[in-house]
C-alpha cells in the first residue's frame, strides 16, 4: 500500500471539517473556499466541493443566500446554520482531543 | 452548410459553443449526472457545476471571441474536476492480496495423504499436474519417490479443514492414522 493511499482517506475525512471552518469564519462563495484551500494539502475542486456543500445543506449545517455580483450572475453565499456552528465546535473540540492523544501516545 | 456553433444555456448563463466543445461539455455533464444519480440534490449540483463551467469559460475567452472552443473548455473542466460524491469509497486498493499459507498437507479430496494438494495450493499450481509429475518421478527415480512422499507425509503438518468443506474421505483418514502410527513408533525408537 502506497503512502499516498494511506494519506488520502485522512484528508478526505478532514475536508468536511475544514469547509465548515471556512464557512464558519465568514459568509463565503465557492471561489473563496477554493482559494482558501488551494496550495494546502486540501486543495479541492468544484467537482468535489459542490456535492459536499449540498450534503451539508441537506444536513442543515450550512445555508446559502443569493447575492448580486458586480460582474456576472448572482452568487450563492454560504454560511453556517446554528446546527452548523454547534457541529463545528464539537469537531474542533474532538480534533483538539485527538491531537493531544496522538502527541501523547508512544512518548 | 455546416453548423459551427451551438447555443447552450448553462444555469444562468447563455454561451455559444463550438461543435466539438459542445460535445465535450455534454459528455462531462452526462457523466456528472450519472455519478450523482439518486442524489436528492442532483439537479442543484448540476446547475452549480454548469455555472462554474460558464464562469470559467467566460473568464478564459478573449473578448473578441464569441464562441467557446475546446481551448477554453478543457482547462475549465480540468480545474473543476470530475464529480466526487462525499463519503464514497475510494476506488483504489479494493482487492486485498490473499494471505500466504504455510506448506501443509490438504486431506480433503486427497489421493493418498494430501501432499500433492498441499504443494499445489502452496505454489498455486494445478493439482493434477503435480500428481502426474509425482507419478512420473516415481518411475524415473526407480521407487525413491515413494520414500520422498512418505517423508513429506510424515513431516508436513495437516492443514486445518476449510469451513464448509466436504468431510474427510476414508483413504486420507486412514493414511493420517498411519502417519500418526509411524510417528509414534519413530518417537519410541528415538527415545
Amino acid at each position: 500500500m502506497s503512502m499516498e493511499s494511506k494519506l488520502a482517506p485522512i484528508r478526505k475525512g478532514l475536508l468536511e471539517f475544514l469547509v465548515l471552518k471556512i464557512v464558519g469564519a465568514r459568509s463565503v462563495y465557492v471561489p473563496d473556499i477554493l482559494r482558501r484551500l488551494a496550495g494546502t494539502e486540501f486543495a479541492t475542486q468544484e467537482g468535489t466541493l459542490y456535492p459536499l456543500l449540498s450534503k451539508l445543506r441537506r444536513e442543515d449545517l450550512v445555508q446559502y443566500e443569493w447575492q448580486e455580483s458586480d460582474a456576472g450572475p448572482p452568487r450563492k453565499y454560504y454560511r453556517l446554520t446554528e446546527a452548523g456552528h454547534a457541529q463545528l465546535a464539537a469537531l474542533d473540540d474532538y480534533w483538539t482531543r485527538i491531537n493531544r492523544t496522538v502527541s501523547d501516545i508512544g512518548t | 452548410m455546416q453548423r459551427i456553433s451551438v447555443t447552450a444555456r448553462l444555469n444562468r448563463s447563455t454561451l455559444q459553443f463550438e461543435e466539438a466543445a459542445y460535445a465535450r461539455l455534454a459528455s462531462y455533464l452526462e457523466e456528472a449526472a450519472r455519478t450523482l444519480a439518486g442524489n436528492p440534490d442532483q439537479a442543484e449540483i448540476l446547475a452549480d457545476l454548469e455555472q462554474a463551467i460558464a464562469d470559467r469559460c467566460t473568464g478564459r475567452m478573449p473578448s473578441s471571441q464569441g464562441v467557446v472552443t475546446l481551448a477554453e473548455l478543457e482547462p475549465a473542466l480540468e480545474e473543476i474536476g470530475s464529480v466526487q460524491v462525499p463519503g464514497a469509497a475510494p476506488a483504489e486498493d479494493q482487492h486485498a492480496r490473499p494471505a500466504t499459507r504455510p506448506l501443509q498437507q490438504v486431506s480433503e479430496g486427497a489421493m493418498i495423504s494430501g501432499v500433492c494438494q498441499g504443494f499445489a495450493r502452496y505454489f498455486g499450481l494445478d493439482v493434477t499436474l503435480l500428481r502426474v509429475a509425482a507419478v512420473l518421478l516415481l518411475f524415473v527415480s526407480g521407487g525413491a519417490m515413494i520414500l520422498v512422499y512418505l517423508i513429506l507425509m510424515l513431516l508436513l503438518p495437516y492443514a486445518p479443514p476449510e469451513p464448509g468443506s466436504a468431510p474427510i474421505r476414508a483413504i486420507p483418514a486412514r493414511s493420517r492414522r498411519f502417519a500418526g502410527f509411524v510417528r509414534s513408533k519413530l518417537g519410541a525408537v528415538a527415545s
